[in-house]
């Protein structure tokens, strides 16, 4: 008797640590007073996060029964493994934003989120913010829309025009053989110079492709698809043109992959890519930074005979996403409260002014609301003229093992001068193909 | 009956251990065991049984294939390394005439230093614009990319792993060099041994429970590098550096392949219990004739 008593006890104890560890809440996020709690997850960037927290506070002044509590994603070790972690452990918020295209996809195959468009009320925002054209590419391959983005980021290449003119260079280069002659010219004059000093070129971590071979692809090629549901759609002409521009950057010496402290700014490279929320940081960092003065933008370079000036790029968009795992009544408030948000311009407006991030809406270069943003920050004019060229990321479940791909069979070995371009191509796309069977 | 009560009193006093182990690792195994026959993918509400397919996967992918090479290269690198030293920091402590303790604390320091921090220090040690690779390009005309090629980035990571642990196998080479009778070393004086035989006659043999133990503790620790490679190279360049936790890691949380990654890391286990039961094996036969067991 005695045995089984211990044996019970010792079972109760075990059974108790594993409830304490997995303990679910299943709190609707409604208190008895009629609050509902929404858990809102902002961009771990301060400028974001205190946006979110005040709209937050002004919300709830305008609608007592709703308390928003605003914290950064945490980025252990980045903001989506916190989003995952959090997730698998029961303890997703109602809403995050910062949400890529490509996770959104993962997300979505996993069940994780709400499709928006099915929540009433969704396309009155789509409306009234204006961003009918701007939200199209963002629908998904099953007809829904899980994210509502936030702001694009049509991301430019940026050219220290001061070295440059050091070196003989005058004009901005804006197709490949014009870079590379650039390349020589600056190589002659700076030997210990760059013209692309970047330690992520010669890195496999897949969004880091974003930020230089979709650029340059999506200019190569016009914007054509890489992937196309589940089929690789990619252009070989084009991609083969991009890695043979990498390849002759480096047969140049001109690519510097070494972990070298912001060599953009610090002048080791003359080239990189630049988001408009670097401006931010330059203001403080590094003042001497001039737009026009020593510094300039522009869409990524071409290969010869195309036209540059309507070259097409990368979006770096995000969004915000609603969590299927959050009740209905924190699901019905979260949409009240983005309704809330852009049913008014001068919410946008705010959140422009404090980030750099041009809203994702397709007036954003033509509505006279956004005008002193760009008069404060003339270089922000750029990119919002760029938005309409800005092609967003894939939507494929698997874009991290297929980024991946494009870093590893192809790209940082181009970079590393370890294989042709051709066959660098070849390899990234039967690896991306075995990947997508 | 006493012995019934002191049986009831050891399964009292191991039960903190046994719950602990039983929550913390056997759970997780079998759990780790179960996921690894499904296609879950950590956060979808559901999955299915999709037999052995992650294992014969995982056996084409390059990435397990570097993971369990990269292991062995490791060892090959690291063990020697670390041993040498701690070897060297043990028998020059021992020699101290004081402040043993002192010294033997800093160099353990190390060990209690956070992985990702050493590992930032060393990433911009090694940054193409520190004093370090200025020095090495202008004066000696040497531009090494550290992180960039196959062995240096291994070699790299291998430095800072035996850095972190050199003091710990120290303290126990110490300990093993303590325990050694300054009698035995006074006999063989007096039997004619040279100054320059007394270390591989009598010292090395007699420090060889030692030396076992952290000869085993180094092997396990190449199973198990993860922070630095993550911090330093993210596995690369071109795997060269993609470790066995590198490579759960990616699959598991950037990939989101629970059960795949699962099926890596049983892989990882058995290759790991399939390794270290050869090198022990190795260790006790290397043992046996020398005569030192």
């Amino acid at each position: 008797m005695k045995k089984k008593l211990s044996v019970m006890l010792a079972l109760t104890l075990v059974f108790t640590i594993l409830a304490g560890c997995g303990s679910k809440s299943s709190n609707s996020g409604t208190s008895a007073d009629g609050v509902t709690t929404i858990e809102f997850w902002a961009a771990p960037n301060p400028t974001q996060q205190a946006y979110w927290q005040k709209i937050a506070k002004e919300y709830e002044t305008v609608n007592p029964k709703v308390k928003i509590n605003v914290s950064a994603i945490k980025e252990s070790p980045t903001s989506e493994a916190s989003i995952q972690a959090a997730i698998a452990g029961g303890s997703a918020p109602t809403m995050t934003e910062n949400i890529s295209r490509g996770f959104a996809a993962q997300l979505a195959n996993s069940k994780a989120l709400v499709p928006l468009d099915t929540i009433a009320g969704f396309n009155d925002i789509v409306t009234k913010r204006n961003m009918t054209k701007t939200i199209e590419p963002w629908e998904f391959a099953d007809g829904h829309q899980y994210v509502l983005p936030i702001y694009s980021n049509a991301m430019l290449f940026g050219w220290r025009t001061d070295i440059l003119k050091e070196a003989g260079v005058n004009e901005v280069p804006r197709t490949y053989s014009e870079v590379i002659e650039a390349t020589k010219k600056l190589k002659a004059k700076y030997p210990d110079k760059y013209l692309w000093a970047k330690p992520d070129l010669a890195d496999p971590t897949s969004w880091k492709r974003w930020f230089d071979f979709f650029m340059l692809y999506n200019a190569a090629s016009d914007g054509n698809k890489f992937i196309e549901g589940s089929q690789f759609v990619g252009d070989e002409k084009a991609g083969v043109d991009v890695l043979t521009f990498v390849d002759n950057l480096r047969k140049e010496k001109g690519l510097l992959s070494q972990n070298v402290t912001e060599p953009f700014e610090n002048g080791v490279g003359v080239f990189t890519d630049v988001g408009p929320w670097t401006f931010s940081t330059w203001a403080e960092k590094y003042p001497e930074l001039q737009y026009k003065e020593n510094f300039e933008v522009t869409l990524p370079p071409v290969p010869d005979g195309m036209d540059p000036a309507n070259a097409k790029t990368f979006a770096d968009a995000k969004g915000i996403v609603i969590y299927a795992s959050a009740s209905p009544e924190q699901q019905a408030a979260a949409i009240e409260f983005i309704k809330w948000v852009y049913s008014d311009d001068k919410n946008d407006v705010a959140f422009f002014q404090e980030t750099n991030l041009p809203p994702a809406r397709d007036d954003v270069g033509t509505n006279e609301v956004f005008k002193p943003v760009f008069e404060k920050t003339p270089v922000l004019q750029e990119y919002a003229k760029a938005i309409p060229n800005a092609v967003p990321s894939m939507d494929n479940p698997k874009f991290n093992e297929l980024q991946t791909f494009i870093g590893q069979e192809a790209f940082n070995k181009i970079v590393r001068g370890e294989i042709d371009p051709k066959t660098g191509w070849d390899n990234m796309k039967k690896a991306i193909e075995g990947e997508l069977q | 009956m006493i012995e019934k009560n002191n049986n009831r009193l050891g399964w009292l006093f191991a039960s903190p251990y046994l719950i602990f182990s039983t929550v913390f690792f056997l759970g997780p195994l079998i759990w780790s065991l179960y996921l690894s026959f499904t296609n879950w993918d950590l956060i979808s509400p559901t999955y299915d049984f999709v037999g052995f397919k992650n294992f014969t996967k995982a056996l084409g992918t390059p990435g397990v294939r570097s993971a369990f090479w990269v292991t062995y290269k490791f060892m090959i690198v690291f063990v020697p390394i670390v041993t040498a030293m701690s070897l060297f920091v043990a028998v020059i402590v021992k020699g101290l005439p004081k402040l043993k303790t002192v010294f033997l604390i800093g160099f353990f320091l190390p060990y209690l230093s956070s992985g990702v921090v050493a590992s930032l220090i060393v990433k911009g040690f090694l940054s193409h614009t520190s004093p370090v690779q200025t020095f090495l390009r202008d004066r000696l005309g040497l531009d090494i990319d550290w992180l960039g090629g196959s062995f240096s980035a291994l070699f790299v990571v291998a430095m800072i792993m035996a850095w972190k642990f050199t003091g710990y196998y120290a303290l126990i080479l110490t300990s093993g060099l303590e325990s050694i009778d300054q009698e035995v070393y006074e006999a063989a004086a007096i039997d004619g041994v040279k100054d320059s035989q007394r270390f591989w006659k009598i010292t090395l043999p007699l420090l060889y429970p030692a030396i076992y133990t952290t000869l085993i503790l180094s092997f396990g620790a190449t199973f198990g590098i993860f922070t630095e490679v993550y911090q330093l190279t993210g596995g690369g360049p071109n795997y060269a550096t993609n470790t066995w936790q590198m490579e759960i890691y990616s699959q598991a949380f950037k990939n989101l392949q629970a059960g795949y990654a699962s099926a890596i890391a049983i892989m990882a286990a058995v290759a790991t219990f399939i390794s270290i039961f050869v090198i022990r094996k190795i260790l006790e036969m290397w043992g046996k004739r020398n005569g030192w067991v």
